[in-house]
Order: structure tokens, then sequence, then C-alpha cells
């Protein structure tokens, strides 16, 4: 294996992350796979994995690499945490101004690092890899299908594939972008939000990738919260009340309607005290009104803490051509 | 924090997808500032996606009174007000549509209105050139509730020609859809002092209105946020307090429903005198995690006005 060899105090030009957290592949040779497709694009480079505890057998190739003088490094995190903590770990140790971002198995051609990076250079904030033409099994399908109808749309159709890891960006832009919770998940909507440029680019899914891949139900419902947490975040971080204020009119306008009804209805004879309904009339306008109250306090923590968070981000002038400092 | 060296005169304008505007709208403020000594006139573009921020560049290159702002994407007016002020350096602000709606020759009439000794002067429109049915009346009626729930009599809020003093802006922080409600948030939160003056209306010449009728629920929500701010910014304990009062109130009603009740076994009664008892507690604590939240944050906007006073003092 011919590395590129990075000469001490000098940064390489590409950072590559590697989070290992899930069904990761034998990490020497995915380390080799893209290194070779780096080499052949002309880019000097060093790699950062950064490991779950679980997977601590699996490193030990790693560190052999790292004594034969390979530009590898391995962090391993401390404790049990989510992907979104490792990347910010593999981040705040990238020395190189671009950070390409792959998962420890395969979503897409290796050689797709290329294209994304080649998008980067011509100006995108950041590049992600498409898998198409797919040839995912049907769960998969399904399960790629569900979070484009729900965490997708919030990109407005601009982006087909969020799950795919494979990413390749500036490093200012990733330490711009707020990451915490299950976000990593869901950085290009991130960036959108931010204002950055993404750019999607396709490359053959891996076959490797194409397996049924079916989690615990535990899984789904944390999913389902980290968008719905999300949801909230892109749409409504800025005016709360207007997220809890619509469920809170649904609910205490229902209550309040029905408890119109059965008003009249006792003014005309029928009387109130035997009425199941008049309960549940209640309990709707007290949680409408619970939820609008939520919604007040949102609004109440926004405009005191305006002063303090800028609300847009101004794109800044054209970078200078050619490579980016070393840093 | 205002930039070190000030000028005059800043004028801020917003402009989404305004290509045409740009030339004329600049020549407009060129020829109403002739007579003016220093002013700048800072374009903010909001993630336009036709040839506004082109044309506005190659004009600020030949004019280093015209400055071009670039948000990243299209944030909204409000957020590119805020980026426009952010970077005024003029003692005295003045914000305008970029559509060519405002007219720039009433600039010297807000700023002279100003310097009688008011901290926001807020254009009306005379003789509004707009449509009756999706603009004027939703406008009115909406100028109505503003005034109505947050005291602050303002004709025409919807009118983007204003002028301010520095220091009042660098009090203010927008936010949301909040450049609408600033007269408003300006009385309410620094005591502003506030004058109108009438403006001119011309009719939207080139481009295409970016409002529609789908604001009403948003405005709705925002005015809510707004009175919350105005009349319990200093308590907001106080609001949840009253909230729970009311609650209780309502739940003794049902309690004596529940006595006077001619039906033996009326056990919706009391079933809802808990309910609304329940409602009372939660915002009670609801209130006091309020008080919580802001606990630190209201003390560090206490200190950074006191600066802010030293510094223009």
């Amino acid at each position: 294996m011919m590395a590129t060899q990075v000469r001490a105090g000098i940064a390489a030009q590409v950072t590559v992350i590697v989070t290992v957290v899930e069904r990761p592949e034998p990490l020497d040779a995915l380390y080799q796979e893209y290194a070779a497709v780096l080499d052949s694009c002309g880019r000097s480079y060093e790699f950062i994995f950064v490991a779950h505890p679980f997977f601590h057998e699996m490193l030990e190739p790693l560190l052999a690499l790292q004594r034969a003088g390979e530009p590898v490094r391995v962090i391993e995190s401390p404790r049990s945490i989510g992907e979104t903590a490792l990347l910010r770990m593999g981040l705040a140790d990238a020395r190189s101004a671009l950070v390409v971002t792959v998962p420890a198995y395969r979503q897409v051609q290796p050689s797709a690092i290329c294209d994304l990076l080649a998008a980067v250079d011509g100006g995108a904030d950041l590049a992600v890899a498409r898998r198409w033409p797919r040839i995912d099994s049907k769960v998969n399908r399904f399960q790629h299908l569900a979070l484009h109808l729900t965490a997708g749309r919030l990109a407005n159709g601009t982006l087909h594939d969020i799950a795919c890891g494979v990413r390749a960006s500036r490093r200012d832009v990733l330490r711009a972008i707020p990451l915490y919770g299950d976000f990593a998940r869901f950085l290009p909507l991130l960036a959108i939000y931010n204002g950055y440029d993404v750019i999607e680019i396709a490359s053959p899914q891996h076959s490797s990738d194409r397996s049924r891949r079916v989690y615990s139900p535990g899984v789904y419902v944390r999913r389902s919260i980290d968008i719905l947490g999300l949801y909230f975040l892109l749409r409504f971080t800025e005016k709360p009340l207007r997220f809890f204020g619509l469920i809170g009119a649904v609910l205490a306008g229902t209550g309040g309607i029905a408890l119109a009804v059965m008003f009249v209805q006792r003014i005309f004879g029928q009387p109130l005290g035997n009425r199941p309904l008049m309960l549940l009339a209640v309990l709707l306008a007290t949680l409408g009104v619970q939820a609008i109250a939520l919604g007040l306090v949102g609004e109440m923590i926004v405009h005191f803490n305006a002063s303090r968070r800028r609300s847009y981000r101004l794109r800044e002038p054209a970078a200078a051509e050619g490579d980016p400092p070393p840093v | 924090m205002p930039p070190t060296s000030l000028l005059a005169l800043s004028i801020v304008v917003p402009m989404y997808n305004e290509e045409e505007s740009v030339s004329p709208l600049v020549d407009a403020v060129r020829e109403a500032l002739a007579e003016h000594p220093s002013w700048e006139l800072v374009l903010v573009d909001d993630g336009s996606r036709d040839a506004t921020v082109r044309i506005a560049s190659t004009i600020s290159a030949a004019d280093h009174r015209v400055v071009v702002l670039q948000l990243a994407r299209n944030y909204g007016q409000t957020q590119a007000m805020q980026a426009g002020f952010d970077r005024a350096r003029g003692r005295i602000v003045v914000s305008m549509d970029g559509d060519l709606q405002n007219d720039p020759r009433d600039i010297p009439l807000l700023v002279a209105k100003l310097e009688e000794g008011y901290d926001l002067v807020a254009g009306y429109r005379m003789r509004r050139q707009d449509k009756v049915v999706t603009r004027k009346i939703p406008s009115w009626v909406a100028n109505r509730m503003i005034s109505w729930l947050t005291g602050v009599r303002i004709r025409d809020n919807g009118c983007s020609l204003k002028a301010y003093r520095r220091e009042l802006l660098d009090q203010l922080h927008l936010y949301s859809d909040m450049h609408r409600f600033l007269p408003a948030l300006a009385a309410a939160t620094a005591n502003a002092r506030i004058a109108e003056v009438p403006v001119r209306h011309h009719a939207r010449r080139f481009g295409v209105s970016k409002y529609g009728l789908s604001r009403i629920a948003k405005l709705l929500a925002d005015l809510l946020t707004i009175k919350m701010i105005a009349t319990f910014r200093e308590s907001p304990l106080a609001m949840f307090g009253l909230g729970a009062l009311a609650s209780s109130v309502v739940a003794s009603g049902f309690l004596a429903a529940w006595l006077l009740s001619p039906i033996p076994n009326a056990y919706v009664f009391p079933g809802s005198a808990l309910l609304c008892i329940a409602l009372a507690v939660f915002l009670t604590m609801l209130g006091l995690i309020a008080e919580e939240a802001l606990q630190k944050v209201r003390a560090e906007e206490q200190l950074e006005r006191f600066e802010s006073r030293a510094v223009h003092a």
C-alpha cells in the first residue's frame, strides 16, 4: 500500500472520518480501499477512526497500520455514545481543511468520494452521495421511502438519500453546523437550514449495502422522535407558538365547541350532569390551554435569547482559487 | 454592538428577487440624498434567485456608499432587516422596502422628525396603492388589532419606511416575523418614543407581491406573543398565575354546579373541576419554570443594556 506520505507538520488535504458505530466491516480493508481511491485522485489524506467502545476488538488492525506508518489515527470513545458525538470528536481532531465522512461499512462505490471532493472544490459547501442506481432489498426501500416522506419533506424534495453517510465538506462548515442528539444522520437537512449549498451526487449502491436491515422497535421509536424534533427545530425554532398554538387551538377549539353545544342543549332542558361527553370536552379544552401555554413559554425563551443568537448567516465572499492554506 | 466609525445615516433595504428594482432604487436614493453629507445604502439580499445580487454588486463596486450583504439562503424580511441593522454604521438608520413602493424622497422627512427627539419614526402610507381585498382590508384589521392589543397606536405597521436611532436598534433583536411589530416591541421593551409621519406610496412597478392572505393565523400567534411580551415581560409567573387563577374560578363553577345539580350522581361536574384544578397546577409550575429559564438571560441583558448606555453616553 503506497500511501501518499504526509510530512510532519504539514496537514493532509483531506481528513477522512470513519465513525464505527454499527455493522462495521473489517476496518483495515476499508481503510485500504478508500486510501487507494484518494491516491487515485491525487489527494493526500489522513484517516480518523472514531469508535464506539463496543467495537474495541476491531481496532487492532488499525493500530497495526498506524505502527506501519500509515496516516491513521484511532479515537475510542470512553463510553457508549452515538454517531453524532463520535463525529464531533472526529471533527475536533481533524487537521485538514476538507473532511470526508464515511460510515464503517460500504454504502456506495468508494470512488464516489473523489466526485464528492471535486464538488466541494467546485463550490458546494456539502456534497453527499446518493445511492443510485439502487439495488436495495424491499424492506430497506420501504424504510427509505418512509424516511423521505417524513424528514425528506423538510428539504422540499431536493434530497433523495438523507441516510447515506458518505459526505464531503469543508471542516469549517461542519464545525459551524450545530450537531447534537442524533442529528448527524440528518446533516444535509441541517446544512440547508443553515444556508449552506448542498449537492447530491449519484453513485451506484454497493452490493454489501443491500442486505435487509431490520432494527429493534426501540430504534424506530427513537428515529420517529428524532424526526419530530428535527421538524420542530427546522420549522419552528424561532416561532414555537405557531407549532404549539396550532395544536392548542385545535384541541381547545374542539373542546370549546362541544361545551358550547352542550350548554345550548342545557338551556333547552337537557341536563348536563349525566353527560360524560362534558368531561371529554373539558379535558380537550384544558389540554389545548396547556399547549398554548407551553408555546408562550417557548416564545418568551426565544425573545430573551434573541440578542444571543443570530437568526441569519451571511454568505462569505467567494473564496480565493487554489487549495486552502494548511492549518 | 455598533461598528466604531459612525456615519450620519444608513438606509437598509431588504431585497428578494428585485432585479428590476435595484438600479432605479439606488438612483432614487442618490437623488433624494444628494444634499446629505454622509450616508450609506445597505442592500440586503435575502437569497434571491435572480440577478439582484449581481446588479447590486456592480453598483456597489462603483459607488462605495452602496454596501451589499448576501444572506446564505432565503431567511425572510425580518432576518434580512436585522442583518442590515447589524451592519449599518449610521447614527440614524432608515429601513424601507426594495420594491419601489416607498419613496426615498420621504427619508429626509423621517430623519427631521426623528431629530425632534424621537427614537422611532414610522411612516404611514397615504393613498395606499394596493388591492383592497387581499391587502388593504387584512392590513386594516391587523393594524387595529396590533394597536388594541399592544396599546401602541401605529396607523400602519406594515409600512417598512421607518427611521430609528442607533441606540434603539442596539436594544432590539428581530427574529421570526417580528419586523412587522417593531414599533410595538420598541415601545414595550425599550420604552421608545415613537412618532408617525405620512409618506408617499407607489403601486408596485415590477415583480410580484410577496404576501398573501394565509398570514392571518401566523399573525394571530405573533400578536399573542407580542401581547405577552408587552404585558408580562417583567413577570411571566404573573401571567401564568392569572391563568391558574382563572382556571380555579372555572373549577369552583363546576363544583357549584355539582352542589346545585338536580341529578343525584352528577360526577361529570367534580370530574371537570378536577381537570381545571390540574390545569391551574400545571400553569403555576410552568410559570415557575419560565422564571427559572429566564433568570440568567435577564441578568445578562440588564448588564448589556447598562454597558451599551455607557458607550453611547
